[in-house]
């Protein structure tokens, strides 16, 4: 009866929760890299730097407009680096996500599998 | 259909929770080596050329499994959702425990040795010992046992049995168990509050382990930058970030988090200012919401999420601004610095500070109001209610810029929900475990004796002053109960020394060493301390309160003083007023002056020192609103100084004497009448000549009427007053001793009706210590000698009657 107990969960709830491990896994580097934050605020004014009104004669304002420019720039840049490396790292924790899923569904039968190469007798060739 | 109270032993759920108790602890570790250990092996195998590494790495698989299984399910084993029987409800640790037929001997024995039974054996004393002893040998019973857990699980709305349930059942099941839990302190009222405050536990726990989503790396690129307010401000969402704080989502103070969230989430004045006594957990809440303003998962308005809160250092700013005009400055730059960060919530932590000019506090109300009126920077105040009241009075305007939160004190049940949740740092830090009777204690005792701070603040104070009263690590009644009795010197516990019981005891016997006579009065004092330190007295009014009638020098004061040396710890400890200082209308506000202005006045001194003895001197003196003032300190315990502090009277005695109607007396004992014959009458009388009103005689438990001394009584006092010659002669090893014959004349020369015994304490100075005096400066007697005064030396130093009545007469002018 337990061994029954131990397939109906590892492949019930069991498969279930390392599922939402997954999940949380990738939510938590979502939310490290700041992904969602990052894309609305793409071209903010980086840390508000020359991003305050300015009122006054027409090359005060261009002038004005212009550093503020250079600033959404600048925080474009960092925020697109930023991006492009979360986006890196997303991807490597999924892949390992789906490793991890796939593993999981085959961990019981890897002392079947074992023995079957074992009978089999091929091992790999190291040089 | 209902689950079946029947334990079904071998159901797959009491299979597994068996089977996780066998694989649990270290056994689930050398599992998870043997897996490693296995799979490297395999490896290194199949390096070398051996096939059979890939059936060792297969293998490896079962141990890895079973260890995943049991992280995953077994170790906490989840009660199903449609139970069928009581196993499947049951909290795992305990099924894996019982026996296949288990009497309620066998599930008291089980439920104790497991973690959430421990809860109960360390915070209620519910040890494995007493519920074996309560518990039934009769497995008959054990069905009653299942049944009780099981309908009070169905009560608090849980999913599973835990032992708190069961441990709750066994206890109901035992027949005196009320008695038993008497005896701890509790009743099962509160065995079912443990439950519930088990599972907030758990599910705090369980949420701090949660990882938080807080935002990243990239949070506060789009804001400014904040050099000043780093400097001068301390950023508690950083802390909060760091996890500096374990728990500030307390549930009692939820709705003013969301009325905070409300108040900035909304288009109007971005200001809020939480208004209440101090203690009130005013800080607490502006914690608790920079915590949900930090966390992404919260449901707040996305304007507010993950803005940070910070609380300005006053004392920093005033030291980095001395000069004239500098610091206005300086808070503007950092107000503006603040808004242009555009993620700011400036929170001013005891906002009076910033509104008044003093000793570390600064008047910035011009700087100030303009920006609260203009409502765009977001800004929390938090504020006494009096203060709020001063500083409204000289600024109407700031009273309407600020959208007011009111933070009103904890109630019983929130202040011990509160207790609960800080108690997991207070334990981490203190190194100590709280009982729960001791949380009850402190609320019971904090009430009362802790006026500074309102609740919770004040059950929190005294919760944290008793950790250093401890007792092998543990906090209980008794730790909280000393804490308060060692810092305000009062006595709390129930007399359970046995010096202290036999003191009680003899209290009469030891009163009537230092005084003479009025047995009656001695016996009713008595017996109101007796009543209050054995626990059988009221606890909403003072120990208690007596009216002494009689003429001078009977004893009136002196029983007072004789019952603050023998019990209250001496003299000292007497707070003693003259009311015939308090003639006037005016003078009831020097009776309740705030200790700091006068620390002489009544309720200062009562603050200061709540277990006392109070004499009233004179009370009949008193202007009529003084005695009206006095009526609740009569009824209820209490008065209220003049900053509305409720003062406690209830751990004193309030004696009251009086002289009124002494004449009368005098001449109702000439006529030979004894006070209990006559003291309703004279009472009635007192009362028909307006001296007393009804309504004041009836507030005092007792109205003693105090009898004339007698010569044979004065002989008695005579004897008293030598001995304390002797006792000061003491310390240089001379003894006096006076004549029967020469103490008869001093009796005879010092008795005066109308004086009592108050001019025998000339007579004695001029005819015992003044001769001792003589002797001992001329070297007549030194250190183990004795001085003899006889009838003939007494009588030659106080000459005729004529030269008695003169002390007389100095003494009555006195």
């Amino acid at each position: 009866m337990l061994v029954v107990g131990f397939f109906s969960w590892w492949y019930g709830v069991g498969y279930k929760e390392r599922f939402l491990l997954v999940r949380e896994r990738l939510a938590s580097t979502l939310d490290y890299f700041s992904i969602g934050l990052l894309l609305k605020t793409l071209f903010a004014p980086y840390k508000q730097i020359s991003a305050g009104k300015v009122r006054g004669p027409l090359p005060v304002i261009l002038r004005a407009w212009v550093d503020r420019s250079i600033s959404r720039i600048i925080g474009a840049i960092v925020r697109i680096i930023v991006l492009v490396m979360g986006i890196i790292v997303i991807t490597a924790v999924i892949a390992i996500g789906i490793i991890t899923l796939l593993l999981w569904a085959i961990v019981p039968l890897a002392p079947l599998a074992g023995l079957l190469l074992y009978m089999w007798g091929w091992v790999p060739a190291w040089s | 259909m209902g689950a079946s109270m029947e334990l079904n032993y071998r159901s797959l759920r009491s299979e597994k929770a068996r089977f996780g108790k066998y694989i649990g602890g270290i056994v689930n570790q050398l599992l998870k080596v043997l897996a490693i250990i296995m799979i490297v092996g395999g490896f290194v195998m199949l390096f070398t050329g051996i096939s059979i590494g890939w059936f060792v790495i297969g293998l490896a698989a079962i141990p890895a499994a079973i260890t995943e299984w049991y992280d995953g399910e077994l170790r906490q084993l989840r009660p199903l959702k449609n139970p069928k029987s009581i196993d499947d409800m049951l909290e795992g640790d305990i099924l894996a425990r019982l026996p296949a037929k288990p009497t309620p001997k066998n599930i008291a024995t089980q439920v104790s040795s497991v973690p959430s039974g421990i809860f109960y054996a360390v915070r209620f004393g519910l040890t494995s010992r007493l519920l074996q002893d309560i518990s039934s040998d009769d497995p008959q019973r054990t069905v009653y046992i299942w049944e009780r857990a099981e309908s009070l699980r169905q009560k608090l709305g849980k999913s599973d049995i835990n032992a708190g349930m069961v441990i709750y059942s066994l206890l109901a099941d035992f027949e005196s168990h009320e008695l038993l839990l008497a005896q701890l302190n509790i009743d099962l009222d509160d065995i079912e509050h443990g439950i519930l405050w088990q599972y907030h536990l758990k599910s705090l726990i369980k949420s701090h382990d949660k990882p938080r989503r807080t935002g990243g790396i990239a949070r506060d690129w789009s804001f400014g930058y904040i050099p000043l307010l780093t400097r001068f401000g301390q950023n508690i969402s950083e802390s909060l970030a760091r996890g500096g704080h374990l728990n500030v989502s307390l549930d009692s103070r939820k709705e003013s988090v969301n009325q905070l969230i409300d108040t900035f989430g909304s288009g109007g004045r971005q200001n809020a200012a939480l208004v209440g006594a101090a203690g009130t957990g005013k800080s607490t809440v502006v914690y608790a919401f920079a915590n949900k303003l930090l966390d992404a998962k919260s449901s707040i308005p996305s304007n507010l999420k993950f803005r940070q809160v910070f609380i300005l250092d006053a004392a920093s700013l005033i030291a980095a601004a001395p000069g004239r005009g500098e610091l206005e400055n300086l808070i503007m730059q950092v107000l503006s610095e603040a808004h242009s960060a555009k993620n700011i919530i400036i929170c001013l932590d005891n906002a009076e500070m910033f509104f008044s000019e003093g000793v570390g506090t600064v008047d910035l109300t011009s700087v100030l109001v303009p920006i609260l009126e203009a409502g765009n920077l977001r800004m929390i105040l938090t504020l006494d209610e009096q203060r709020l009241l001063q500083i409204g009075q000289r600024n109407p305007q700031l009273m309407n810029a600020l959208n007011r939160i009111n933070i009103p004190p904890a109630t019983r049940d929130e202040t011990l929900s509160v207790l609960q949740d800080q108690l997991i740092m207070l334990e981490f830090k203190r190194k100590v475990t709280y009982t729960y009777q001791s949380l009850l204690e402190s609320i019971r005792l904090s009430e009362r004796y802790v006026h500074d701070v309102a609740q919770p603040g004040r059950a929190l104070k005294l919760l944290e002053a008793s950790a250093g009263y401890a007792e092998s690590g543990l906090v209980t009644i008794n730790s909280v109960q000393q804490a308060i009795e060692k810092t305000l010197d009062v006595k709390v516990s129930v007399a359970s020394e046995a010096s202290d019981r036999d003191k009680l005891l003899n209290l009469e016997q030891l009163i009537h060493e230092r005084m003479i006579n009025q047995t009656r009065a001695v016996q009713v004092v008595s017996d109101a301390l007796r009543r209050a330190r054995a626990g059988v007295r009221n606890q909403d009014r003072p120990i208690g309160t007596f009216l002494f009638l009689g003429p001078t020098g009977v004893g009136k004061t002196e029983l007072a003083k004789a019952l603050a040396d023998v019990y209250f710890g001496g003299e000292a400890s007497m707070v003693r007023l003259d009311l015939n200082e308090y003639v006037q209308n005016e003078d009831v506000s020097r009776l309740i002056a705030d200790g700091a202005n006068d620390p002489s006045s009544l309720t200062a001194q009562v603050m200061k020192q709540p277990f006392s003895v109070v004499l009233l001197d004179e009370i009949e003196k008193a202007h009529p609103n003084v005695l009206t003032a006095l009526l609740q300190v009569l009824d209820e315990g209490i008065l209220r100084d003049e900053k509305n502090r409720e003062v406690s009277f209830r751990d004193a005695i309030v004696i009251c004497t009086s002289n009124a109607g002494a004449d009368r007396i005098r001449e109702l004992v000439m006529r030979g009448q004894q006070p209990a014959q006559f003291e309703d009458q004279f009472i009635d009388e007192l009362i028909s000549s307006n001296q007393f009103k009804l309504e004041f005689i009836n507030r005092f438990d007792e109205v003693v009427t105090f009898t004339p001394l007698t010569k044979a009584d004065l002989l008695k006092v005579v004897d008293l007053m030598i001995a304390g010659v002797n006792k000061t002669l003491s310390v240089q090893k001379i003894k006096v001793e006076v004549a029967s014959d020469a103490k008869e004349i001093l009796v005879e020369r010092g008795y005066d009706p109308r004086l009592g015994a108050r001019p025998l304490r000339r007579v004695i100075q001029k005819a015992v210590e003044n001769v001792v005096a003589k002797a001992v400066l001329a070297g007549q007697t030194g250190a183990g000698g004795t001085v003899q005064i006889s009838a003939t030396q007494v009588e030659s130093i106080l000459g005729t009657v004529e030269a008695a009545n003169e002390i007389m007469k100095d003494t009555a002018m006195q």
